[in-house]
């Protein structure tokens, strides 16, 4: 009932294995695992659906665990509470988690093996100028210190300024303060939600779109929503993406 | 009556200035008057000129405009209904062209045709104020039910609209957008729904002659040659041009145009005419200087607007209640 478990769970089992997955979890898996989800059940949280799909393991969110455990006693199924993960440290412990939880630690800890390759990859690689970034859409719920977007911005090798915001996760940057910290680059969650929203009316601030053209960096917003051992594929993305910014800094 | 000193009227174009003035110096990025003028001064673009001219200066015209439309709006209604309760917000008007709004935002209308927003705030604002006309002519009390009732109406149809909104996302969106905010409006959008406030703002400064003769009552006010539904009307059409485009710029910010008129009453007097130009200036003020707020309140996630007004606003209200229970018999 917490999509980014079951991309997760989607990684460390075979499709058999799986009682069904949260209809929610499509557009991530098209996004991290396209075609994984393929031919798996879906259920939409109800309890109808845990009663006909007797499942004998729920992964619950922190926000489900409580419903979650009042339907497993109904069908004798056991209850593993997964917490969000928001840094790579919470990533490790999570993948551990589960990969006990479902009797594949084995498949965890290669997981995670893979995970930490990278990270250590971009580590001893970075880029002898740090750039100087933030993940804007709009003012409002800027990710800033503590939040999975800051860890990937900083194992990418940038500076994420919002991560100076007083201590919050997200928070507003409005944009005087983007213009007096006057970023690098700025990315920009694309998330696979269709259909029109404000953004799409106002389009973009005019004075984004006249010094930070070529320098909008577009990001999935699934590998950031979800922590996951892909997130340190998300950091090796962005680092590639600084590359084809154009030198110096923006202009005037 | 007793007649309070007057001239408060260049008192308060004096505060305004003031007011607009800290609203160019004053902001989340704290840049002292100095660079400011040195900026001002610099060759162009630099930090402190980008900052005044596209973020500070449209933000602070637009809540002007959007405070003189609700104080004059309040004013208009309050002496067209001889209701000290009347109100744009109250009246459901404000509700309506959130609606209205929203419906352009969301579904698409607006990435279409940039003028889908403004016009269909205004359909919502006149539908809402004509309902509430209609249903509440025959008194004070019913006149308010009326407004909650149409009220409730705007609040279910925006609740459909989250309810179908295409996107969590943009449930969020609609959400955060209905609290109302002035900041990091462009002035392409600024331009777009000005006409459209300086439309309704002549048709509500062709009423105060109709309204000055309505507080004799309706009868008395036909007979010394007052067209009634054409002062309906206009003040109408005028609130629902104004209010329709303010809002859907602006969100949906209410109690400015209750509180503005209370306010500059005691100071020029109860005859409406004289009322609507001071509540307009007093309404412009106490848009300004609530944004001034919201920018040195320093919190982590942007105080909106309308939020801050509510919160000012609603024990003015309350006020307002016992006031009216004291003196009615």
């Amino acid at each position: 009932m917490m999509l980014c478990n079951d991309v997760l769970l989607l990684m460390l089992v075979p499709k058999d294995r799986i009682a069904s997955i949260t209809y929610l979890a499509h557009d991530a898996v098209e996004a991290l695992l396209p075609g994984a989800d393929t031919g798996v059940a879906v259920n939409h949280g109800t309890a109808e659906e845990i009663l006909l799909q007797k499942p004998d393991l729920i992964l619950a969110g922190t926000d489900s665990a409580p419903m979650a455990r009042k339907l497993a006693k109904a069908v004798g199924a056991r209850v593993v509470e997964v917490e969000a993960a928001n840094s790579f440290a919470d990533i490790r412990r999570i993948v551990r988690q589960v990969g006990e939880a479902v009797g594949e630690p084995g498949r965890a800890h290669a997981l995670l093996t893979e995970m930490d390759g990278k990270l250590a990859w971009l580590a001893s690689h970075q880029p002898a100028r740090p750039l100087r970034v933030v993940a804007w859409s709009g003012s409002q719920a800027v990710p800033g210190r503590g939040t999975l977007t800051n860890e990937i911005i900083a194992a990418s090798g940038a500076d994420n300024i919002a991560a100076r915001l007083p201590d919050s996760r997200y928070g507003s940057f409005g944009l005087e303060a983007l213009l007096a910290a006057w970023p690098d680059a700025i990315l920009q969650g694309e998330t696979r939600w269709s259909g029109p929203s404000l953004q799409d009316a106002q389009s973009l601030h005019p004075l984004i779109e006249r010094y930070w053209h070529g320098r909008r960096i577009d990001y999935p917003d699934a590998a950031y929503a979800c922590g996951l051992p892909q997130s340190a594929d998300a950091a090796i993305a962005l680092r590639n993406l600084y590359r084809e910014l154009p030198a110096g800094r923006p202009r005037w | 009556m007793v007649r309070l000193p007057q001239a408060p009227l260049p008192l308060m174009l004096a505060l305004l200035l003031a007011a607009a003035g800290a609203s160019l110096v004053i902001g989340k990025v704290w840049l002292p008057p100095v660079v400011l003028f040195d900026g001002l001064a610099a060759p162009k673009p630099n930090l402190a000129w980008l900052i005044v001219t596209e973020l500070r200066i449209p933000r602070t015209v637009l809540a002007l405009m959007v405070g003189a439309t609700l104080g004059l709006g309040g004013a208009v209604l309050q002496g067209l209904l001889r209701n000290p309760l009347a109100e744009p917000g109250l009246l459901g008007v404000s509700g309506g062209a959130a609606l209205g709004a929203v419906v352009a935002i969301y579904f698409g209308l607006a990435t279409r045709f940039a003028l889908a927003t403004p016009l269909l705030g205004i359909a919502g604002a006149l539908a809402a104020g004509a309902l509430t006309f209609l249903f509440g002519r025959s008194g004070t009390l019913t006149l308010i039910l009326a407004g909650s009732a149409v009220s409730g109406l705007a609040a279910a149809g925006l609740a459909l609209a989250l309810n179908f909104a295409p996107s969590p996302y943009a449930a969020y969106e609609i959400t955060t957008w209905l609290l109302g905010s002035v900041a990091e409006r462009e002035w392409s959008q600024i331009a777009l729904c000005t006409p459209f406030i300086l439309a309704g703002w002549l048709c509500l400064a062709a009423t105060p002659r109709g309204l000055d003769a309505l507080t004799l009552g309706e009868a008395q006010a036909e007979s010394l040659g007052v067209n009634l539904n054409m002062l309906r009307a206009l003040a109408l059409a005028g609130v629902a041009l104004s209010v329709g485009a303010a809002t859907a710029m602006a969100g949906a910010i209410g109690f400015v145009g209750l509180v503005a008129p209370h306010l500059v009453r005691p100071f020029v007097g109860y005859r409406p005419s004289r009322i609507l130009l001071p509540s307009a200036v007093f309404g412009a003020l106490l848009l300004l200087v609530t944004d001034i707020a919201i920018r040195v309140i320093p919190t982590s996630s942007e105080l909106k607007l309308g939020v801050l007004t509510s919160l000012i606003g609603t024990p003015f209200f309350f006020w307002l209640v016992l006031r009216l229970r004291r003196l009615s018999p």
